[in-house]
């Protein structure tokens, strides 16, 4: 099907411009994190030079890498263990059928409307009981089961055709190496999905590792950003610009590499 | 067949395990203030490799301030082989709170915890604390090199329960080109309500308001404060449990009348409750004069492109200036640690006092030095030579009248109503009655006194 | 299956079921089940100053909070932030599915540029809308400034501020709901196109005749998920407003955040926490009765 030139002059202006508008405020911190003091007063869009002084400061400041390495590590974590928490449950949702399965599954849904804030002083003190503060555990255990995870993967698993799980159990395979040779290998796209998803997620979280970390050694990137704006001594905003595009390359990196996967694995969930 | 089928699940499972308890054995080693000994008695303190004797300082600095101290701290680390002192930034005061309630009184707690002006009440009745007082006692420490209008606060009963840290008060900061622009002495800054209104009046222009304040609790506790005006009862909250707010009373109804008058007048710029913004303000030309703490005056010297004054805060024209009360945080040691370690955290709050540790941190950040020895230091002389500016915040405070409204209320529940006092403001600003709005903050405030003592054991 | 053995033989399909979602079910009761409980607990009780239940008080805190203005306009604030953000937020990312659905060149580097959001942090967003708010230096004033227009107190003014803060939410989840409806469009049979199109069917037309319809299912599950998004809204509003001014942008969960950090009123925050937990309740299930009728599944 071809698209006339007129409408293609057309819709080319509108993708540039709107995701123009998009970008924008990236790029805006962007430009931002290369400005001194007084060029960041003057309202400016352009900085005069492209200087690295504040990328410097902001790695002088905070151990930077170490963050990074914490973040990548949690989130790897988290990622991997609702891959595995999520599609076992999810494998039973659709291949079992016993008592009480909607019950359970609504139970799970319901997890998704509970405000995590609410829950939050409990939880500390919990991590705290278990003596967890300042692990990889507490900062990735309470996140391995995902209601929204959970969902995703029965909706993928829904679409598998009921005759390949009867022609397995014909063949004699067990549940479980139906499961991880069939089911699977065949939800490939959304079980890649949930991992760039959760990924994401946990590269963003922000108040949970702050309040169950003491000290450096597992903080993560997002506490860096905090540490890096002032409150009654005034905030050096090229600074705090620069260590904004520190933490957030890491993940826009991922996105661009990532994101026709996730986009194709993302709408599975939608499709019953 | 199935029942096969549950094993290599079995498995998996276990191999997750498996994988958390490798992760739990290498991060203790990293932490080793959780693996301290807790059998027996006596509490082992933590040690470094080298057997010093470590302990944790909870601080809730970022930016410049964490810089500060990181430098102190390891100056402190350098100047003695006993001790090593590990400063951990823990969030904002609320977050650094809420995680030393999750520890406090236990071996884990920090020996050194950074708390708020207004969390002192709490933190006595916490029942996670040592009282300072007790070390001062011990060492046989001489308070009175410190500043008394700092100390003052901090002192309740007469006795001294953390140690003085960040402090800070408010001052006034403003701009002496469209001073001069506008036919106002430059040097003279407007002293009472009506001079600043008057002062406001003629310095407002199309692009530049008149005056400003932070939407910010504290800043009026000030304005009641240097009137002589209460914002409880019971003295403040010092010679017993306050039960009521007082703060609607006719000091708390002057500074209402006076930002009400220049709001209406459109004199007033309402920049919010953000620290930066109302700075930036003030270096674009938005405003004329604002309200900052002394910690902010040499960013609005070194940001505005204009000439900046300093002065002390306004107050009410038929009262006598009584001067500020002391904001900022201070130092609590913990209680239910080992005794070397709250020796340690002693040894390293005696080396903060130090006038040469006071100057930097005073030239680092623009918060006092609680050893005023340190303004004879050559390089804070040197620097007030060049920002004659400072020395207004140290005279303010040292010309502070002593008296309960000037050593500043005592309640627990000072947070919340702070957030009354904002929520107030912000509706003064929409054009609400001065007086209502007024009533109710003292009743949000009263509410919450009133659950505080009801469930206080 | 075997319907005439013993019972214990019966439940085998279970007790296998159960062994898979043991994972799940031993997390969600430690870190999501047992919190709730005792959060309901908490909320018959007024805490004192460490958190503890002190005394109780059967459904005062809910009655106070009921009668309390303070709460109702955080109903307000919630219920009107959802209204600016769901729906506006929805359709945006719709308009950008549709036009990086078309098949020109270089399509893919702006389906990359929609998709971004999603790789900024809500504190790394806040951080730079902050800066875009900042009523004298920030870029929105400036661009006023030039353009000749009054200059707006984005956050600063309660009648702007809930604008602003759901203008900036819009932005950050944008980039999630593009790549799932993009998915979406993608998933739809060409073939439907290709025979509207010989019956010389309007683009429009098409639109409301074939994409919409097909992309029913998409459309609701990012419904759902935006509602749930949207009624738990927390970062934002802590680096942005901190819930002022005037109370304007004082979400739901900010204020149980503010209530029991900062007030240590774990009573009151805990009765938020439950009200907020059975609005998103009946707004789900509302939304599914609803919902699902209009959905055409394939």
């Amino acid at each position: 099907m071809k698209t006339s030139l007129p409408a293609k002059i057309w819709l080319y202006f509108l993708l540039i411009v709107t995701s123009l508008c998009v970008f924008f405020p990236v790029l805006y911190a962007f430009m931002i994190s290369f400005m001194t003091g007084p060029e960041i007063i003057q309202g400016r869009f352009f900085p005069q030079t492209f200087n690295l002084e504040n990328y410097t400061k902001v790695f002088d400041r905070l151990p930077l890498l170490n963050y990074l390495l914490n973040s990548f590590i949690v989130s790897i974590s988290v990622m991997l263990g609702q891959l595995v928490v999520c599609s076992l449950a999810a494998y039973a949702f659709v291949f079992f059928k016993f008592k009480g399965r909607d019950f359970i599954f609504f139970l799970f849904i319901s997890t998704m409307m509970i405000p995590w804030e609410a829950t939050m002083i409990p939880n500390v003190f919990t991590i705290r009981k278990l003596d967890w503060f300042n692990t990889y555990q507490g900062l990735t255990l309470p996140f391995f089961a995902l209601a929204f995870g959970t969902f995703l993967l029965r909706q993928h698993f829904l679409t598998i055709p009921k005759e390949l799980h009867e022609a397995s159990q014909i063949a004699g395979l067990s549940r479980f190496k139906f499961f991880w040779k069939v089911v699977l290998p065949i939800s490939k796209t959304s079980l890649v999905t949930l991992g760039a998803y959760g990924f994401l997620t946990t590269w963003n979280m922000y108040l949970w590792p702050l309040l169950i970390t003491t000290n450096q050694s597992v903080r993560t990137v997002q506490i860096g950003l905090k540490q890096l704006q002032s409150q009654e001594i005034a905030t050096e905003w090229g600074v705090v610009m620069a260590g904004v595009i520190v933490v957030i390359i890491p993940t826009l990196l991922l996105l661009f590499i990532g994101q026709k996967q996730l986009q194709k694995g993302l709408s599975q969930g939608a499709l019953k | 067949m199935k029942k096969f089928g549950a094993n290599p699940l079995l498995w998996l499972l276990i191999l997750a395990m498996a994988i958390l308890t490798a992760c739990t054995n290498s991060d203790s080693n990293t932490n080793n203030e959780s693996s301290t000994g807790d059998s027996g008695e006596k509490k082992e303190p933590a040690k470094t490799e080298d057997g010093k004797v470590s302990i944790e300082f909870w601080h809730a600095m970022s930016g410049t301030g964490q810089e500060s101290i990181d430098a102190i701290v390891k100056g402190f680390n350098e100047s003695q082989d006993q001790y090593e002192v590990k400063a951990e930034y823990q969030g904002s005061y609320e977050e650094s709170l809420t995680k030393l309630r999750g520890v406090g009184g236990t071996k884990d707690a920090p020996a050194i915890t950074q708390v708020f002006e207004v969390g002192t009440k709490y933190m006595i009745e916490s029942g996670y604390i040592e009282p300072m007082q007790s070390f001062i006692d011990k060492d046989n420490y001489d308070l009175s090199q410190l500043e008394e209008n700092i100390l003052n606060y901090y002192r309740v009963d007469g006795d001294l329960y953390s140690m003085p840290f960040n402090s800070s008060t408010p001052v006034m900061i403003y701009n002496k080109d469209a001073f001069k622009e506008a036919g106002l002495d430059p040097e003279k800054a407007p002293e009472t309500f009506s001079e600043v209104i008057e002062a406001a009046e003629k310095l407002t222009t199309d692009e530049m308001k008149g005056f400003s304040m932070l939407t910010y609790g504290w800043f009026f506790e000030q304005l009641v404060a240097t009137q002589g005006g209460l914002y409880v009862n019971e003295d403040n909250g010092r010679s017993g449990d306050a039960t009521e707010a007082v703060f609607n009373g006719p000091e708390g109804r002057n500074v209402f009348d006076f930002l009400d008058r220049m709001n209406k007048a459109g004199t007033f710029g309402n920049f919010g409750t953000n620290w930066d913004d109302i700075r930036a303000a003030f270096s674009t030309g938005k405003v004329a004069m604002y309200m900052d703490s002394s910690a902010g005056v040499a960013g609005a010297i070194n940001n505005a492109p204009f000439e900046v004054g300093v002065a002390y805060i306004p107050h009410a024209d038929e009262v006598k200036r009584n001067g500020v009360v002391i904001g900022g945080a201070s130092l609590w040691m913990s209680k239910g640690i080992a005794e070397e370690e709250q020796e340690a955290a002693w040894e390293f709050m005696k080396y903060l006092t130090t006038p040469e540790v006071q100057a930097k941190w005073h030239l680092d950040t623009g918060y006092f030095a609680i050893n005023p020895k340190a303004y004879d230091e050559e390089d804070v002389k040197a620097k007030w030579a060049e920002y004659p500016q400072y020395k207004v915040t140290v005279d303010q405070l040292q010309d502070t009248v002593p008296g309960y409204a000037t050593q500043g209320a005592l309640i627990s529940v000072f947070p919340e109503s702070r957030q009354q006092i904002v929520t107030a403001l912000e509706e003064l600003y929409q054009g609400k009655d001065p007086q209502e709005v007024l009533d109710k903050a003292v009743e949000g405030t009263n509410r919450a006194i009133e659950i505080a003592n009801k469930t206080k054991k | 299956m075997n319907t005439t053995g013993s019972l214990w033989k019966r439940s085998v399909n279970g007790r296998t079921a159960l062994l898979y979602l043991l994972p799940s079910i031993i997390l969600f009761s430690v870190f999501v089940f047992y919190p709730m409980f005792r959060t309901i607990y908490l909320s018959f009780f007024l805490t004192d100053q460490a958190g503890n239940a002190a005394i109780n008080v059967g459904f005062e805190n809910y009655q106070y909070l009921l009668g309390s203005s303070e709460f109702q306009n955080s109903m307000k604030a919630t219920i009107l932030f959802v209204l600016y953000t769901v729906p506006i937020g929805i359709i945006l990312a719709l308009f950008f599915a549709l036009l990086a659905n078309e098949k020109l060149k270089g399509i893919g580097f702006f389906r990359t540029m929609y998709s971004s959001t999603m790789g900024v942090s809500v504190a790394a967003s806040s951080v730079i809308w902050l800066f875009m708010f900042n009523p004298s230096i920030g870029m929105f004033n400036r661009l006023l400034q030039t353009v000749g227009l009054p200059q707006i107190q984005w956050l600063l003014d309660p009648e702007w501020a809930l604008l602003s803060v759901s203008m900036s939410t819009i932005w950050m989840n944008v980039g999630f709901s593009f790549l799932i409806l993009l998915g979406g469009l993608q998933n739809i049979d060409e073939h439907l196109y290709e025979s509207s199109r010989i019956d010389g069917a309007g683009y429009f037309y098409r639109l409301r005749r074939i994409t919409l319809p097909m992309l029913s299912p998409t459309l609701f599950f990012i419904i759902t998920i935006s509602l749930i998004n949207a009624f738990q809204t927390f970062g934002q509003i802590d680096i942005l407003t901190k819930g002022g001014p005037s109370q304007s942008t004082n979400l739901i969960v900010y204020s149980i955040y503010r209530e029991a950090f900062v007030n240590y009123q774990f009573g009151t925050a805990s009765a938020q926490a439950v009200i907020l937990f059975v609005i998103i309740l009946i707004v789900t299930i509302l939304q599914f009765k609803l919902g699902e009728r209009k959905v055409h599944y394939q």
